[in-house]
């Protein structure tokens, strides 16, 4: 359409992609620069998970009258029997591991937003030429990195309080599940940070959402307790599906989902669909923003 | 003759928002904050946009680049259709719209403007150079490696007009880029403003400093409840008001001051502008402020009235706007006089 007023200048707005690698770089590097900047952050959240585990494993020795006990009474009423005490501690510290990288990228994605759209970075950010892509792209490395740090940190925390041996189940495939399983958490937290986008509020929505997501996927057992039709609600909950494939991996355990290839052939799909329509809700909710009332907004 | 590089048509904006009123229903209203504008900003000119708060400066602006999309209407920027080429937009254009907002406080200067510098796609080296001319140009080295949480108010505004240069456009969007700047830090921002148009950048300026628009501006925009109610440089401008003078008082007046001003023959407009401490300054314009004079004194005189001070003195834009609006742009402004009415562009 030039032409309607004189053009001059750079035309960076169809950039190359050593200029795409560049934005997806600098967005990552900046949000690892800020966050190292507030000092201890990545491993005082690593603990969180480890309290988060010794709730129910403290909870299940008083119920049950002992630890053997409580691991007994746990597996055999949810389908699976001769497990130890370590495997029950092993199985909480997992479902809270794995809560707490869930919770992360909610925070990570969906405040992310609402902190730029209080600091007008956000605005700052739209009036640049960037592609809205590569700035995700770089928010969701950084979100990958960070949430694989504090997984690994809390497991290997966890495996000298709670003395038990990740390793002696096929640890590299379970955390191959949870870098599968990161993917569809970004398409959720897409979903979530358009919400906090056009509602300007991230703290209730996300207090409510992250436990509602720690209900359904089955933090601290599997969701075949659940009654039916919640059961089959929890399981098409992508994060049901993560928690269940580096549990079932890591114990040994049956998944719920069915024979390993399925799992797999699960979390695919999921790491594929739900990132494509996590990003085209984010893209519809910005552009209704924009008609509304501007992304700079608070 | 230059040619336009910012043009809009019939741009226009209207927002809806509820209204409650107490005990009734909740019901949309619509806000008509742009209303058909037409506009046209020339290659390399510093084009000033002034009017008060809510006047639709800053819906212009978000429209123009590319953070709202308006209701209806079509522009161009750097000759890319703003809701069509979105991004060639924003290539062309370097920003300085929200004050000193807009930093990441937990970042240094430097790495603040080499993070905008990648986001803007300009390559590393040629980031790093311009980086370091404009710590050279804007005197940043004091605190350009310091955390932007350290800064001062006027520090975080330099950096932020730093970070609109950072990819060297062609066009400048600037809003208000001297507010919280101490006066030796705001009159060199606006030398480098005026050295930038001379290398032959556009710039588009809006402010409430009546003086900066006449110091910077070839041309200015007057906007007020979402039209331009009066476009020229500022000569022009200031000419348009014919032979009309402007007789300044301060003091204390009670309000049958400015209704006796106003029955004088010869007196075309008061404005009001209320102090804190219940004085207030009374902007009278006149067609002969030195014939006049006798009878203005006449009628402010007396009657409760305190003058502390009365002169003629120059037509300035802001009473160009008085003129053409029967206010002043000071946020505490009374509206007065029977233009007043007719010039809210009802």
């Amino acid at each position: 359409m030039a032409g309607e007023t004189v053009s001059r200048g750079f035309g960076l707005g169809r950039p190359g992609p050593r200029a795409s690698a560049g934005v997806v770089w600098s967005v990552f590097r900046a949000r690892l620069k800020i966050i190292t900047r507030y000092k201890g952050a990545v491993f005082l959240e690593s603990i969180i998970p480890v309290i988060f585990a010794g709730l129910p494993i403290l909870l299940g020795a008083a119920v049950a009258g002992g630890e053997q006990n409580a691991a007994n009474n746990f597996f055999a009423y949810t389908g699976t029997t001769g497990r130890t005490a370590a495997d029950f501690r092993l199985y909480m510290l997992m479902g809270s591991n794995t809560f707490m990288v869930v919770t992360l990228m909610l925070w990570l994605i969906g405040y992310w937003v609402r902190r730029e759209q209080e600091t007008g970075t956000l605005e700052a950010l739209y009036l640049t030429p960037a592609k809205r892509f590569h700035v995700l792209a770089g928010v969701t490395s950084y979100t990958f990195i960070r949430a694989l740090i504090a997984f690994l940190v809390a497991t290997v925390l966890g495996a000298l309080l709670f003395n038990v041996n990740p390793l002696e189940g096929n640890f590299l495939a379970a955390v191959a599940y949870l870098v599968l399983g990161i993917p569809a958490l970004w398409g959720i937290s897409f979903f979530f940070g358009a919400l906090v986008m056009r509602i300007k509020e991230a703290n209730s929505v996300i207090q409510l959402l992250q436990w509602v997501l720690a209900f359904a996927m089955g933090v601290y057992f599997p969701v075949t307790v659940f009654p039916f039709l919640l059961r089959v609600v929890a399981m098409g909950f992508p994060p049901t599906l993560m928690n269940d494939a580096i549990r079932s991996t890591l114990l040994g355990i049956a998944s719920i989902y069915g024979p390993w290839y399925v799992v797999l052939g699960l979390m695919l799909i999921a790491a594929w669909l739900v990132p494509l329509l996590g990003y085209e809700f984010f893209g519809w909710t910005e552009r209704r923003v924009k008609r509304d009332q501007g992304v700079g907004q608070f | 003759m230059a040619e336009p590089i910012i043009r809009a048509e019939g741009l226009s904006k209207t927002f809806l928002s509820k209204e409650r009123k107490k005990g009734e229903k909740k019901r949309k209203k619509e806000v008509h904050a742009l209303k058909s504008v037409d506009l046209e900003v020339l290659d390399g000119e510093v084009f000033g946009l002034l009017g008060p708060n809510g006047a639709g400066k800053t819906t212009l602006i978000k429209i123009l680049t590319t953070l709202l999309l308006p209701t209806g209407g079509s522009a161009w920027v750097n000759g890319y259709s703003i809701t069509k080429e979105e991004d060639e937009v924003r290539a062309s254009i370097g920003c300085m719209l929200m004050g000193d907002r807009g930093l990441y406080w937990k970042l240094t200067g430097r790495e603040n403007l080499d993070y905008f510098g990648a986001l803007y796609h300009v390559p590393r080296p040629d980031r790093a150079k311009q980086i370091e001319h404009l710590i050279a140009l804007l005197k940043l080295d004091d605190f350009i490696d310091r955390t932007v949480e350290t800064y001062s108010s006027g520090q975080r505004m330099i950096v932020a007009f730093a970070k609109s240069l950072v990819n060297d456009a062609p066009i400048l969007f600037l809003d208000e880029p001297t507010v919280t700047m101490d006066v030796p830090t705001a009159r060199e921002l606006r030398r480098i403003v005026k050295d930038l148009n001379d290398h032959g950048k556009t710039i588009l300026y809006t402010t409430h400093l009546m003086h900066e628009a006449e110091e910077l501006c070839d041309r200015v925009a007057i906007i007020d409840h979402g039209e331009i109610i009066a476009l020229g440089t500022p000569r022009e401008l200031k000419d348009s008001l014919g032979h009309e003078d402007v007789v300044s008082l301060e003091g204390i007046f009670p309000d049958a001051t400015v209704s006796r001003l106003r029955a004088v023959p010869g007196v075309l407009e008061v404005a009001v502008s209320a102090e804190d401490d219940g004085r207030s300054k009374l902007d009278v314009m006149v067609e002969n402020s030195r014939a006049m004079l006798p009878r203005i004194i006449e009628a402010v005189t007396g009657q409760g009235s305190t003058v502390e001070e009365i002169r003629p003195k120059e037509i300035t834009l802001e009473d160009v706007f008085v003129a053409k609006t029967g206010r002043t742009l000071a946020v505490d402004t009374r509206v007065v006089g029977e233009k007043a009415v007719r010039g809210r562009g009802g």
